[in-house]
């Protein structure tokens, strides 16, 4: 039985408005070490506000959310940074990379900021953007990179921090079939052989048809969870 | 790495970045011309004050200073005689000059003025001051001839008078004894100074003793070598003074010229002020811009845990850098354009009438006064740095969700 990495209980996220609007209603929900899991359902169904709320970036209205067995919702803006810092790895729909650093430099500012030695940054982003399939383009800004390339890069950054697990919104968005395949394909290898967790929100059946579990989001519920 | 990519942020939009430098270096530059300006003028206006009557000190009797009358002199011929021995010892002492003054009256055919008098020995204001180049009409004292007086071009105007006419002079001996005699008029001088050529007279010391039967002095005039450390110079000879007589530097004697030196200093620190509020809202508005373009990016450093003291460094770092590629090329535009400008002067001939009322001559040559450098320098820094409060505060205000999105 492998570990919990995120567990999630009763969870609640009702936007206050002339009519309130609840974007999660009542999730509950186990994420164990070494998954692959997509939670998909389609656009304003709650799960970018769930994954949101899973990887520390928003408060959820009530429930709670345990990682490695705490709560982080107990956790006030400034630890909850650093528990992002520490913790988590982001990979975001535009890639939002640095685009005046180049894809070492992208890789090895996450490491700066959790105070890492120059050489352990340098040896880890080169590694990371080699298994990546980047060898070769260290020094390339992201302007001279394309669209998966960027993507791909921001999977080294998002792992440089050594987190627990990865939290991707809609990562594949504005890649082509080739670019997605790839880059799930770097995702997979990197979730068998370094146990590497990720989680997905999304509603490209590229993605879903490749999750290892898959939960199904509807109107802020859980109405399917399917291992494969 | 904050070094690094606060540097090349700066040239991620070129235009805009040149724009809010430049206005910065320009900023600089005017405040350092000012500066320049304001000294050459200052100078120029203190020189010619301490070149033709001031001196660089002057030794009076302490109860002189109280009030000028005509029996508070320095003291008998002998004891103003070894006074004057004894500053000519100090190696700075290039020469001095002995004075009567004395309050009267003068009066012409239509009219009458106070006046102050002040008997000269001729010989000796040749050498020590510029006197006599401020003559306009007839000259200094050269003819032999008896009680002649030397007027201001003002009070000639005012009173309708011209060379060769005869006034009559009324003083006040030091024993209170009213005296007057009739003096030609064989010189008229103009100094920058209006006001003072309206109110003083020259006249020979001899022709004094002669009409009021005592050879007074109560003003021994100092000249220096040079104008710097007067100040000090000044403390070193009046250490050496005899009791009941003070020597004060031009700047005590004379203080409106005093006041002048150091309102410059307050106004030429608020004009800096000014320009930099300027610039601060320039950098303000250039790094709110920065922050908006760059919308995402902050909010994925927020996002995957850069904490906001970072975030605040990073923009301040970012700011500041502005202020120090500008800073300098403003501080070395402003060093050449003046240094260039001392050579040639600035041509203020049509406000010629305006400035010599203010005792300035009509070509300002500026003057680079390097302390000024560095207050600029320390100034360029806090605007920076107050420049970067508000756009830091409004990224640190930004929510990381909506702002990878780039809502």
């Amino acid at each position: 039985m492998s570990k919990t990495v995120i567990e999630v209980r009763d969870l609640f996220k009702v936007y206050e408005g002339a009519v309130p609007v609840k974007a999660v209603n009542g999730v509950s929900l186990k994420i164990t070490q070494g998954e692959f899991t997509a939670l998909k359902g389609p656009s304003g169904c709650g799960k970018t506000t769930l994954l949101n709320m899973l990887g520390g970036l928003d408060y959820p209205t009530s429930g709670s959310i345990l990682v490695g067995g705490k709560d982080i919702t107990s956790l006030g803006e400034n630890e909850l940074i650093d528990f992002r810092l520490r913790n988590i790895g982001f990979v975001f729909q535009a890639y939002n990379l640095i685009p005046v650093l180049s894809a070492t430099e992208n890789v090895s500012f996450i490491m700066l900021l959790q105070n890492r030695p120059k050489e352990e940054r340098e040896e880890r982003a080169r590694q990371l953007l080699q298994s990546v399939g980047l060898a070769g383009k260290e020094d390339k800004r992201p302007g001279q990179l394309s669209g998966g390339q960027q993507q791909r890069v921001a999977v080294a950054r998002a792992l440089a921090s050594k987190p627990q697990f990865v939290l991707a919104d809609e990562p594949t968005a504005n890649l082509d079939s080739e670019s997605t395949a790839n880059l799930l394909d770097i995702m997979l290898k990197l979730n068998k052989e370094e146990g590497m967790t990720f989680v997905f929100a999304t509603h490209d059946d590229r993605v879903i048809n490749r999750a290892r579990r898959v939960v199904a989001i509807s109107d802020g519920k859980v109405v399917s969870d399917h291992n494969k | 790495m904050i070094f690094k990519i606060a540097w090349r942020n700066i040239w991620r939009s070129k235009v805009r970045s040149l724009v809010v430098l430049t206005s910065i270096a320009l900023g600089i530059w005017a405040g350092l011309l000012i500066i320049g300006f304001s000294f050459g003028m200052n100078n120029e206006r203190t020189a010619a004050a301490i070149g033709s009557t001031l001196g660089h000190s002057q030794v009076h009797s302490s109860s002189f200073l109280e009030e000028p009358t005509s029996a508070a002199v320095l003291g008998s011929a002998a004891e103003v005689q070894a006074m004057e021995e004894l500053l000519q010892k100090a190696s700075f002492v290039k020469g001095v000059s002995t004075r009567a003054i004395m309050m009267g009256m003068v009066s012409a055919p239509k009219s009458a003025r106070g006046v102050r008098m002040i008997a000269v020995d001729p010989e000796s204001e040749r050498v020590n001051s510029n006197l006599p180049e401020t003559i306009v009409e007839g000259d200094f004292f050269e003819s032999k001839t008896r009680n002649s007086v030397i007027i201001g071009q003002k009070l000639a105007d005012k009173l309708g008078l011209g060379l060769r006419k005869k006034v009559v002079l009324t003083f006040q001996d030091a024993d209170g004894n009213i005296s007057r005699a009739s003096f030609r008029i064989t010189g008229i001088y103009k100094t920058l100074n209006a006001t003072w050529d309206e109110l003083n007279l020259y006249i020979k010391r001899s022709d004094l003793a002669k009409t009021i039967g005592q050879d007074l002095v109560h003003e021994i005039m100092v000249r220096y070598d040079e104008t710097e450390n007067t100040e000090e110079k000044t403390a070193e000879l009046s250490a050496a003074m005899p009791e009941g007589a003070t020597i004060l530097s031009w700047k005590r004697n004379s203080p409106e010229l005093g006041y002048a030196d150091d309102m410059m200093g307050i106004m030429l620190v608020l004009v800096l002020g000014i320009i930099m509020m300027a610039l601060l809202f320039g950098i303000i508005n250039n790094m709110l811009m920065a922050i908006l373009e760059r919308r995402r990016e902050l909010g994925m450093l927020m996002a995957v845990g850069m904490n906001k003291r970072k975030l605040f460094v990073m923009i301040l770092v970012e700011t500041l850098m502005l202020g120090f590629v500008a800073g300098p090329v403003g501080i070395l535009l402003g060093d050449l354009s003046t240094r260039v400008m001392m050579g040639i002067g600035i041509d203020l001939t049509s406000k010629k009438e305006g400035l010599s009322n203010m005792g300035i001559q009509s070509i300002i040559y500026p003057e680079i006064v390097p302390e000024y450098y560095l207050i600029v320098a320390v100034m360029v820094v806090i605007t920076a740095l107050l420049a970067s409060l508000y756009p830091a505060y409004k990224a640190l205000k930004l929510n990381p969700v909506q702002a990878i999105r780039g809502e």
